[in-house]
């Protein structure tokens, strides 16, 4: 929860040399030995389509408060029961995959971007533009996350725009690292060389040989990124400053309803259980690609 | 080829970094009994085996500083290590009045401008030394110093000479005038009726010249008063110990040792005090848990309650339209369902405001007849002064402030039934106070509390000509105005007191311009061993533990 | 050679005090919030807040409360808080040994379970035994940490008594936020023994000791694991961070006087100089950690030289 930025031993694993690699059957092969990777990929899209379908299936509106119902143990009628405003939970937990996928996915996705960026450049300029950008990284990575998050959605503003910038600021200086080794160490293979000996220039080395190879170490950063980022959000709740009310961010449920643990339980376990199962899935699906992807990363085919 | 440690030299780095870490984590754990910024004495650890009676509070953050003058809202210490010439001591339900203090006695000049203190004799310092003329002039001066920096000069800033003393025009205060060791002379740059109740709060305790002088910039840390209490030990952001003072001039305290600590998580402090971490648990901490402390058999009838002199209100700017329309001030007061605010928001632990005065405050006019939630009556009004559909409005707040917001949300659905749009507005602190101060601040929700026991701590920090606009009233009545300068100069109390109900009823009754919510009650519980609790004359959180005894 | 790769890495962090400073304070500017105003109820008239303002230096021009601040830092003078009026050094010094003893206790519980969990995870790969305990390292990582602590309080020092609910005067104090703080990372280390257990175990010369017929366990003690842990000792510095910034909530829910609660404290109030200094201190703690991971790898693994 305390860790923003990808999974540190997915970027220190990651950091070992490459050969190219080609996806395919193999992967998927891998992948699906490991049942519980792919009980975790069938959890996500069970997410995924509640996500899409909330306004369908969510009984209530997330945000109609109704003062004489509050805390309402579960029943027929609120099957989640209520919290302090009489807020159906089970619609607001529903209405919360929505939230808490778009804060998972979108600064992941940001700080990925950013940091391939920042790290292929780093990687393939060199000189003093590669120190530059990786003292910066330094800075970031020394940077207590949770700290540097708050001063930056005090800087901004709490919204969930903010805590996109905050999550993706803190998280791409893990990504560039990774994405800069494997620059480095794919730079001097023989088939990039061979490239450049064709005359085929900077951009052309860098989307064709490059990026490609970069590809397998991202997305796995990405789907151990994506549940640090929802823990992320929690724990900034917990300082008020992640996102904020009414919004139906999980964090933000837990948060408001561990008032209440002893007096009306559900208004926190229920969000609590939702970013459990969420985190645990993310993390299985995570495991297995890195598993899966591993082989090759390692240049052992 | 690829060569490996030996087996045992990784047996001994893992040796040699479990052993590091075991230290690291035994060895700090004596630590903060002394921790190094704070050279209080270190507290013997006997003192609780040996049948010391203690009473255990706590609060959610660390006072950081006993120096009051640097501080506007920390006064635990204050409240427990000094005396003030003149104190504000509850004396009934809802009743306090101002007794002597440090000062036995004093005199008024007929003009309200000169006061002359009488000291009471052989006050003695926990430092041994004891109090004369010079401590009182030298703690006022320090205030007003602009080497203290200090933040608490309001209460001070009265006295003849303050303002070139704060400016640093001049070395001393004009208007401070030791007569003899016991006796000083403070003279006021206006008649300013509140004086006496301004000096009896926590901004005007007295401190020791020497002990004071000698501590310098350690003063916050080391602090030495007259109070019933000395400071034992301080551990910051973990607990301080007081231990009683045996010369204290009223007695020596009851009890021996007064702990607090510092617990951040409120659902913690409710643990706590269930396990008998605590002795007191201040539900203000944790309103969540008054519904199950009034349900628990055990507890029920360990709560204490007191009054919390304030008052909860909604704020109407007049230079917004179309609040300048009186009608629509009057039906605001009208849609408003302040016992279900106070009910659903405060679990009933409250009465509804009539005006601006609070129970408790002197000149609390219990006679006004205040408002009945009446939505059609407010449908009315608004009709009559052509707004049949409704308007929109705004409620303006705070981001990092929840319980506004649950206010705010409740009392946008009730204007919601009289067709009222209202949109809340979340800013950050800084634009809030910003727009606020320009005047330009839509409707808000919050509350005011007493610092001293006067209808001006209320009525003239809303109202006067300055604080009208700065506070995003707008409301401009010539009258109210001049009466409200008028009655700081009065003193025959009683008169005076008079005017301000006038006054009152003026604002919340013809013009409509001040939107009384609720005054809420401060509930405690306390464990059965805790006897004499009574929470203090305005409810704060931080109060004076003096008169508490402990039952074994 | 190793006091002068030492000292160049020291060397290097330099650059990277002065740019966390640096962002530090120019984030600081922009944040809305005048710390003045916010030491202050709001009974307190605007006039104080002015002349404190200007009492204390907060309207000169920023970067030259920046070089002053760096100029009287390098001398070894913080500042003092605003709040408090007290040395940050000596508010920092006070603070340290909590943090530290609960950073030190976090990383204990870490290891201690990850690293087991990943060994017996890594025996037998794919199996119930493997996903249950993968799912179990998990769980620290995923429910929100004050969650966990406000149940922890409630079960194990409320209902059953077996240790203190928040306060930090002995080690028995630590137990509860270690775990709670130590449980996440060791989700990292769990994962991280295995895979780098398995990869070992797949080198060839673990194949020639099973061919040579030792037996399986003696294999895995004797040349697996020591090889697999070098990357879990890498990986302890990241972790240095980590715990701290997980420190920050941990503290409060405990109620444990440290760093975090510190810096959580300085933001909210604005109180710049203790900002900027648990700022620096938390990343110079970082960056050493970085180093001693470095020097403990390379002295595990003399593959690698200082170069």
């Amino acid at each position: 929860m305390s860790n923003l930025s990808p999974s540190p031993a997915a970027a220190t694993i990651l950091e070992a040399p490459v050969r190219q690699v080609t996806f395919g059957q193999d992967v998927w092969r891998r992948f699906r030995r490991n049942r519980l990777a792919v009980f975790g990929a069938g959890l996500i899209c069970l997410l995924v389509a509640v996500a899409v379908l909330a306004p369908l299936i969510a009984p209530y509106s997330p945000t109609l408060v109704q003062l004489d119902a509050q805390f309402e143990p579960p029943s027929a009628a609120h099957p989640f029961g209520t919290d302090f405003y009489g807020r159906d939970i089970l619609s607001r937990v529903l209405y919360g995959a929505r939230i808490s996928l778009v804060i998972g996915l979108v600064p992941t996705f940001m700080a990925m971007l950013f940091g391939t960026v920042i790290g292929v450049t780093g990687g393939f300029r060199g000189g003093w533009v590669d120190t530059v950008l990786m003292r910066l990284g330094d800075v970031v990575m020394a940077f207590p996350s949770l700290i540097l998050a708050m001063v930056i959605t005090y800087t901004l503003g709490a919204s969930l725009f903010t805590l996109f910038i905050a999550l993706s600021v803190v998280g791409w200086a893990g990504a560039a690292r990774v994405v800069r080794a494997q620059t480095l160490s794919l730079k001097q293979r023989d088939f990039v060389t061979a490239s450049r000996a064709v005359g085929v220039g900077r951009t052309g080395i860098m989307f064709r040989h490059i990026l490609p190879n970069c590809l397998a170490p991202i997305l796995i950063l990405l789907t151990l990124g994506i549940p640090g980022a929802i823990m992320a959000e929690a724990g900034l709740s917990f300082l008020g400053v992640g996102a904020q009310p009414p919004t139906p961010s999980w964090g933000l449920m837990v948060n408001e309803g561990q008032e209440y643990l002893f007096s009306a339980p559900w208004a926190s376990i229920f969000p609590g259980l939702a970013i459990l199962v969420t985190v645990l899935a993310f993390n299985f699906v995570g495991d297995g690609l890195r598993d899966a992807l591993d082989p090759f990363l390692k240049g052992r085919m | 080829m690829v060569t490996r440690p030996s087996l045992f030299r990784l047996m001994a780095l893992v040796a040699v970094i479990a052993l590091a870490l075991s230290s690291c984590t035994s060895a700090p754990a004596p630590a903060p009994a002394a921790p190094a910024a704070t050279s209080v004495p270190a507290a013997p650890p006997a003192a609780a085996k040996t049948g010391a009676k203690t009473l255990t509070v706590a609060q959610d953050t660390d006072p950081g500083t006993a120096d009051v003058q640097l501080t506007t809202e920390e006064y635990f210490l204050p409240l427990n290590l000094y005396d003030r010439l003149v104190e504000a001591v509850t004396t009934g339900p809802l009743k306090s009045e101002l007794q002597p203090g440090l000062a036995e006695k004093w005199d008024v000049s007929a003009d309200g401008l000169k006061y002359t203190f009488y000291l009471r004799k052989g006050v003695k310092f926990h430092s041994g030394d004891v109090l004369t003329a010079d401590d009182v002039i030298f703690t006022f001066d320090r205030m007003l110093d602009p080497a203290t920096k200090a933040l608490n000069t309001d209460f001070l800033d009265m006295i003849a000479g303050a303002k070139e003393r704060m400016d640093g025009k001049a070395t001393s205060v004009s208007g401070l005038k030791k007569i003899d060791d016991n006796t000083v002379e403070i003279t006021l740059a206006a008649p300013f009726a509140p004086f006496l109740a301004n000096l009896a709060t926590p901004a005007g305790s007295i401190y020791s010249k020497a002990a004071t002088t000698k501590a310098g910039k350690d003063f916050g840390t080391k602090p030495v008063g007259t109070g019933p209490f000395k400071l034992e030990s301080w551990t910051p952001d973990s607990e301080l110990v007081l231990s009683a003072f045996d010369d204290y001039f009223r007695g020596r305290p009851k009890f021996d040792k007064l702990i607090m600590k510092v617990v951040p998580e409120p659902q913690t402090m409710a643990l706590m005090f269930k396990k008998g971490d605590l002795d007191v648990f201040d539900l203000d901490f944790a309103r969540s848990q008054i519904p199950e402390f009034k349900k628990d058999a055990q507890w029920k009838d360990r709560i204490v309650s007191g009054p919390r002199v304030g008052t909860y209100y909604m704020s109407i700017n007049q230079a917004i339209k179309p609040f300048d329309n009186p009608k629509v001030r009057e039906a605001l007061m009208y849609a408003i369902d302040r016992q279900t605010l106070i009910d659903k928001l405060y679990y009933g632990t409250g009465i509804p405001a009539k005006g601006i005065l609070a129970p408790g405050l002197a000149g609390y006019n219990d006679a006004l007849p205040g408002f009945k939630y009446d939505p059609e009556k407010a449908k009315a009004l608004l009709k009559e002064a052509g707004f049949a559909n409704g308007f929109e409005m705004t409620l303006n707040q705070t981001t990092d402030s929840p319980t506004t917001l649950k206010m705010n949300e409740a009392v946008q659905a009730m204007l919601a039934q009289v067709g009222i749009k209202a949109e809340i507005k979340q800013m950050d602190s800084a634009a809030w106070s910003g727009t606020r101060k320009e005047g330009k601040l839509g409707s808000y929700t919050s509350s005011w509390s007493a610092d001293y026991n006067d209808p001006d701590n209320f009525i003239y920090t809303f109202f006067a000509p300055r604080n009208s606009v700065s506070r995003s009233w707008n409301y401009q009545n010539k009258a109210v105005q001049d009466q409200l300068e008028k009655a700081r100069s009065m003193t025959d109390m009683a008169a005076r007191y008079k005017l301000y109900q006038e006054i009152e009823k003026t604002i919340v009754y013809e013009d409509f311009a001040f939107v009384p919510l609720f005054h809420l009650e401060h509930l405690f519980v306390v464990q059965p061993k805790v006897k004499n609790f009574k929470p203090s004359w305005n409810g704060w959180s931080n109060m004076p533990y003096y008169g508490i005894e402990i039952s074994d | 050679m190793m006091l002068k790769y030492v000292f160049r890495r020291f060397l290097q962090f330099i650059p990277v005090i002065i740019g966390t400073t640096f962002l530090t304070f120019v984030l600081l500017q922009v944040v809305p919030g005048d710390p003045i105003a916010l030491m202050m109820k709001e009974h307190i008239s605007p006039d104080v807040v002015e002349r404190v303002r200007k009492e204390m230096h907060l309207d000169d021009p920023w970067l030259q409360r920046y070089v002053r601040y760096m100029w009287d830092a390098a001398h070894g003078d913080f500042g003092e808080s605003y709040k408090t009026r007290r040395q940050v050094a000596d508010m920092l010094a006070t603070a340290f040994p909590a943090t530290l003893a609960l950073t030190a206790a976090s990383l204990l519980v870490a290891w201690g379970v990850g690293i087991p969990a990943g060994i017996v995870a890594a025996i037998r790969p794919y199996t119930p035994a493997d996903h249950a305990l993968t799912t179990f390292a998990l769980l620290g990582v995923s429910v929100p940490i004050f969650w966990l602590g406000l149940i922890f309080q409630l079960v194990f020092g409320y209902k059953l008594n077996l240790f203190p609910i928040s306060g930090f005067k002995g080690v028995e104090y630590l137990v509860m936020p270690a775990i709670c703080l130590g449980l996440g990372s060791a989700a990292v280390i769990a994962r991280l023994t295995r895979s780098s257990l398995l990869e070992v175990m797949n080198a060839d010369y673990i194949r020639t000791a099973r061919a040579k017929g030792l037996r399986d366990r003696i294999v895995l003690v004797r040349h697996a694991l020591k090889n697999s842990l070098l990357p879990v000792v890498t990986v302890m510095a990241i972790q240095v961070a980590d715990l701290l910034s997980g420190a920050v909530i941990t503290e409060s829910v405990f109620g444990i006087p440290g760093i975090g609660r510190v810096s959580v404290g300085a933001i909210q109030r604005r109180d710049f100089p203790l900002l900027m200094g648990s700022v620096i201190m938390t990343v110079v703690l970082v960056v050493v950690g970085n180093l001693l991971a470095d020097l403990s790898y390379a002295y595990l693994d003399p593959r690698i030289r200082y170069e």
